[in-house]
């Protein structure tokens, strides 16, 4: 049985009523239980978009239907924490705001990572002990649907390892879905089996991460070929010498006597999009998509 | 735990501002103390037999005292609002924790309602307790000078119109969004509301109207020792009213009037003692329901900027 946890249409924030649009026209949906990434370069509209699915602001255009509030869990990327309360009273404030949900053992697990003494005020936290406070307010709220926001960015290499390694292991154990942006494309990797890329507050790329990626190749030929390439969807060429280098979405056979074919990695993938703007969008409705879910 | 420990969003409003919860008693505590001394310090200049009194530096001290505390709870109001928009509203906002709070299981409505509860709470409770403290030294130096009932200050500050005026402030500071500069604004305003009130407050009641006829009229018959004279001057036959010192420009005396003006008496306009208390609750009347105004707009802002 598969549900959808997120159903965005045409969905769009404009700041003020003369501003530039934060995020347009951005449609998709998320079946429950995805690690969905959410990626794109600084100003984007990956905040713009968490926090409209978080309901923390009003829509300018379109809709957005997700889990009800008390079944999604927030943070912020400046994880907002009430500086003068200490560790142990943010979490009493996680089970008074959350009555009948609050799992003080979920929580609990992933503050005691901190080794710090729960009667530590928050104001005396470092950027990544805070997101660890932050993110155990989340996890205690036992959430169907949790939305991070540049969650590891204050962490160094190894607590980022640890604490996504904690917060996977929770997502696994209750089916949690989880959409969390970053700019860092190799902490999501490995980690999420949905893509979102939004650039330019557009969406360009969305859909389970394996059907995004088995729908291009990275194409290596001769210059000489170049024409071949029209019969596909072309993303980015990169010429060196008198070899021609394609990110293409394929349309038809492709000619192996010509063309070294291999599947990009997500890295390249991403990359490619990035630097070609006008390349057109590519989206995998996910409750179309083929029920096989890797595991 | 206990029944009386809040609960919820309660709970979290309480627990973050605890410094000042505690604050608020202590201060009261402390003008209790201050007021209760002073009082019984006070010895009674009245006392000797002689009519005039006697010097008494108690007496004095407390009167001193009673005066400057009526000059500063008039800011009062302008404080709780100025605390409410600032470190309880603007510092939300702009630290981003509106949006932990937000996203947890209560519905800003609910957490709208625990903050405006707190802080409405506190500042009638607290502003009660200062007014009764306030009426307590009061009533020790009742209507001597500067102390009279309707003077500015004892009025507001001995008065269930500074508790009302306290409940605004609160309102007025949940509604002015945004910035640090809100507590200014709410500041601001609040004295704003309290100047325009104030301009009003003696035209809520109807005055009473004492009629001498000339020129046997003294200035101060049928007008009561205790009275706030509001307006006073001379008569016409036909009914019409002229300033005071019409009769001055022709004949050089207040009271010698030229027989062409036709003056037949003199008026005095004055509201006695007994209007204190149904203008100090019309006042309060006039104030809660502006309060309930602002009380249905913070509502209907945090509907229409938040779903749920």
């Amino acid at each position: 049985m598969t549900e959808t946890v997120i159903e965005a249409e045409g969905l769009g924030l404009r700041h003020g009523r003369r501003g530039g649009w934060a995020l347009r026209d951005c449609s998709f949906r998320l079946r429950e239980g995805r690690v969905c990434a959410l990626v794109g370069p600084n100003g984007a509209g990956k905040s713009t978009l968490l926090t409209l699915v978080a309901r923390l602001a009003l829509p300018t255009e379109g809709t957005v239907r997700t889990a009800p509030p008390e079944a999604l869990a927030y943070v912020g990327q400046d994880k907002p924490l009430y500086p003068q309360l200490t560790i142990a009273e943010t979490l009493r404030m996680g089970r008074e705001l959350n009555p009948g949900r609050w799992d003080a053992g979920a929580a609990e697990r992933i503050v005691e990572g901190l080794e710090l003494d729960p009667r530590t005020r928050v104001r005396a936290l470092s950027g990544g002990q805070r997101t660890r406070v932050a993110l155990a307010l989340a996890l205690g709220k036992r959430p169907a649907l949790l939305l991070l926001d540049e969650p590891m960015a204050d962490l160094d290499p190894l607590a980022r390892h640890r604490l996504m390694g904690a917060l996977m292991a929770d997502a696994a154990e209750h089916g949690t879905t989880v959409v969390m942006s970053s700019h860092i494309l190799t902490e999501l990797e490995g980690v999420c089996d949905h893509l979102l890329l939004v650039d330019g507050g557009r969406i360009r790329l969305s859909g389970p991460m394996d059907q995004v990626q088995a729908a291009h190749r990275l194409l290596t030929g001769p210059v000489a070929a170049r024409a071949e390439l029209a019969a596909h969807t072309v993303v980015e060429t990169r010429t060196t010498g008198r070899r021609i280098t394609a990110l293409v979405r394929p349309r038809g056979p492709v000619d192996g006597r010509t063309w070294e074919t291999v599947h990009p990695s997500l890295e390249e993938l991403l990359l490619a999009h990035l630097r070609s703007p006008d390349a057109p969008p590519f989206a995998v409705d996910d409750l179309l998509a083929g029920t096989e879910v890797p595991a | 735990m206990s029944a009386l420990t809040p609960k919820g969003p309660y709970w979290v409003t309480v627990r973050q501002h605890r410094r000042v919860l505690w604050a608020v008693p202590a201060f009261v505590a402390a003008a209790l103390a201050v007021t209760v001394a002073l009082r019984v310090g006070a010895g009674d200049p009245y006392s000797g037999p002689s009519p005039v009194p006697l010097p008494d530096r108690g007496y004095d001290l407390l009167r001193l005292f009673l005066q400057s505390a009526g000059g500063v709870l008039v800011f009062l109001p302008s404080l709780v609002g100025a605390f409410v928009a600032g470190p309880m509203t603007a510092r939300e906002l702009e630290s981003g924790t509106w949006r932990l709070a937000l996203s947890q299981s209560t519905t800003a409505r609910a957490w709208l309602g625990a903050k405006v509860a707190v802080a409405a709470g506190v500042s009638v409770l607290g502003s009660a307790a200062l007014v009764g403290v306030y009426r307590l030294g009061w009533g020790r130096v009742f209507g001597t000078y500067q102390l009279h009932w309707a003077d500015r200050g004892p009025y507001q500050a001995g008065g269930p119109v500074l508790v009302a005026y306290c409940l605004l402030g609160v309102l007025v500071g949940q509604l002015v969004r945004r910035t640090l500069a809100a507590m200014a604004v709410t500041g601001l305003l609040v004295g704003l509301v309290m100047l325009a009130l104030g301009a009003l407050r003696w035209s809520l009641l109807p005055v009473q109207t004492v009629i001498t006829s000339l020129p046997s009229g003294r200035s101060a018959e049928g007008l009561p020792g205790s009275a706030l004279l509001m307006d006073f001057g001379l008569v016409t036959a036909a009914g019409g009213r002229l300033p005071a010192d019409a009769c001055v420009e022709r004949t050089g005396r207040l009271y010698d009037c030229p027989a062409d003006m036709d003056v037949t008496g003199r008026y005095v306009e004055f509201h006695p003692a007994s209007h204190y208390w149904p203008t100090q609750l019309l006042e309060t009347s006039l104030i809660l329901a502006l309060s309930a105004g602002l009380l249905y707009a913070a509502f209907r802002l945090v509907r229409t900027r938040r779903q749920g």
